[in-house]
């Protein structure tokens, strides 16, 4: 605190006014032109996808069916799956070689 | 389900009851080492995908240098669900070629590539050539500033081959440098030439595969091995995988939707830290391992060479490995295959951590 006191001290003896407005401008610039960088870059940024609360909600509950719906096909399939493994293994589908012929 | 109307009428034309007979005919071996046989299915699977996807987002895609980058803005911002759909194609471009190197390596380490199945190989592979192109090209149609500086990136490096380099970089640009016309270029590319080629290969791929039947590998010995009938007790599997594999794509498409960078700037000097797509990383690796200058030669010339050796070597493996052409072991085949994968991995996660 003391050091900076010196160099406040510093500054109101030996640096002419017009001197302090000069670095003050330059410095006020300096922060508006990153300032505006930065909000320019943040307005480049282009949105991918949809930034509505709302819109998020469906997208993601969508998903949500979407993996719900694949769960139950899924296990529709394997239940098909295994039947037909099970008529395969009794054999029925097979044809029967000494069948006779009908005419 | 039971339509014996649409029977009869396919029956009197099609000889339907002989179509049903074949498909039953046709038996899939079963043992420990099936999974892999998924693996080509599940990236045919994700070309479809890819097609549907593609021929939706050529309906509103501009091939121009001044309205591409537009064009894919407004796709993924004003159209309705048009993120969702540019989302799908990106990651399902970045799932395809990675099962395509999943079903590359399973069946180089299987040995299914032996003799008589020579030419499936040789398909497979091209095909997967193809698919890379297929990346490269598509990569450049966003038409932003990253895009912009890797295609320049391979373009430049494919000048670096010897004798025909020249050739190919003219060809694949157009023009001096990455513009217009190799926008245009790339567009005719991934929507024309590519697919045409594309679809014809995997035609003869899956004829080949048909006609061959299933590969047993050779360290099952040569017992008689259990079989199931295609369909549909193999078909149902396929369907399953099929059906999963498309839930970890819509779930990646929706969780993380790929970023559009500012459109590209030809006079602008390319960001830093460039990286072109994580397939290629292997091989932008396996540069920077190269100094600028060997014995007086150019130092990227002398590693592109190399790496076209190495890839050529990889493609004629099923010409060179005689022994499993005559169903004996050929552990020295392995561990090349081995190396080869060990080598890809690790330049690649190097490529992405570097």
């Amino acid at each position: 605190m003391r050091r900076i006191g010196i160099a406040a001290d510093f500054m109101k003896r030996f640096l002419p006014l017009c001197y302090r407005v000069f670095v003050l401008a330059v410095s006020f610039f300096l922060t508006d032109a990153a300032s505006s960088r930065a909000a320019e870059k943040a307005a480049e940024k282009i949105v991918v996808f949809p930034s509505t609360p709302y819109d998020s909600y469906l997208i993601y509950e969508s998903l949500v069916v979407f993996w719900l719906f694949i769960l139950s096909l899924l296990v529709i399939i394997r239940l098909k799956l295994r039947e037909i493994e099970r008529i395969q293994a009794l054999g029925v589908e097979e044809e029967d070689r000494d069948a006779p012929l009908l005419e | 389900m039971n339509y014996p109307r649409l029977k009869d009428w396919l029956d009197e034309r099609y000889d339907w009851e002989g179509i049903k007979r074949l498909a039953k005919s046709k038996l899939i071996p079963e043992h420990r080492y099936d999974l892999w046989y998924y693996t080509g299915g599940i990236t045919l699977f994700l070309f479809i995908l890819q097609f549907v996807t593609g021929m939706l987002m050529s309906l509103y895609y501009v091939p121009h240098i001044d309205f591409a980058h537009k064009s894919i803005i407004e796709i993924v911002t004003k159209l309705n669900m048009g993120w969702f759909f540019r989302s799908l194609h990106h990651w399902g471009a970045q799932l395809c070629i990675a099962f395509l190197f999943i079903h590359l390596f399973g069946t180089l380490l299987l040995k299914s590539y032996r003799k008589p199945r020579e030419m499936v190989w040789v398909s497979g592979f091209i095909l997967l050539g193809i698919s890379i192109f297929f990346g490269l090209s598509g990569y450049l149609l966003l038409w932003d500033e990253s895009d912009f500086a890797a295609t320049r990136v391979a373009t430049g490096g494919a000048g670096a081959f010897p004798v025909i380099g020249w050739f190919i970089k003219a060809f694949l640009r157009g023009s001096m440098d990455v513009t217009g016309d190799t926008l245009l270029r790339f567009y005719a590319f991934h929507v024309a030439i590519l697919p045409i080629l594309t679809l014809g290969l995997i035609g003869v791929h899956i004829l080949l595969v048909q006609y061959h039947g299933m590969s047993v590998p050779l360290s099952l010995g040569t017992e008689k091995q259990k079989e199931v009938p295609f369909f549909p007790n193999v078909f149902y599997k396929d369907l399953s995988i099929w059906l999963v594999v498309m839930g970890v794509l819509v779930t990646l498409a929706v969780l993380l939707p790929p970023e559009i960078a500012p459109k590209a700037d030809p006079l602008a000097p390319p960001p830093e830290n460039i990286k072109p797509e994580w397939y290629f990383l292997f091989l932008l690796q396996t540069l920077k391992l190269f100094p600028g200058e060997i014995l007086g030669l150019n130092g990227e010339t002398i590693a592109i060479l190399l790496v076209a050796c190495a890839i050529l070597f990889f493609f004629l493996i099923p010409f060179f490995d005689k022994k499993s052409s005559r169903g004996e072991k050929s552990p020295l085949f392995t561990w090349i295959g081995v190396i080869y994968l060990l080598y890809f991995l690790t330049m690649t996660v190097v490529g992405f951590l570097s």
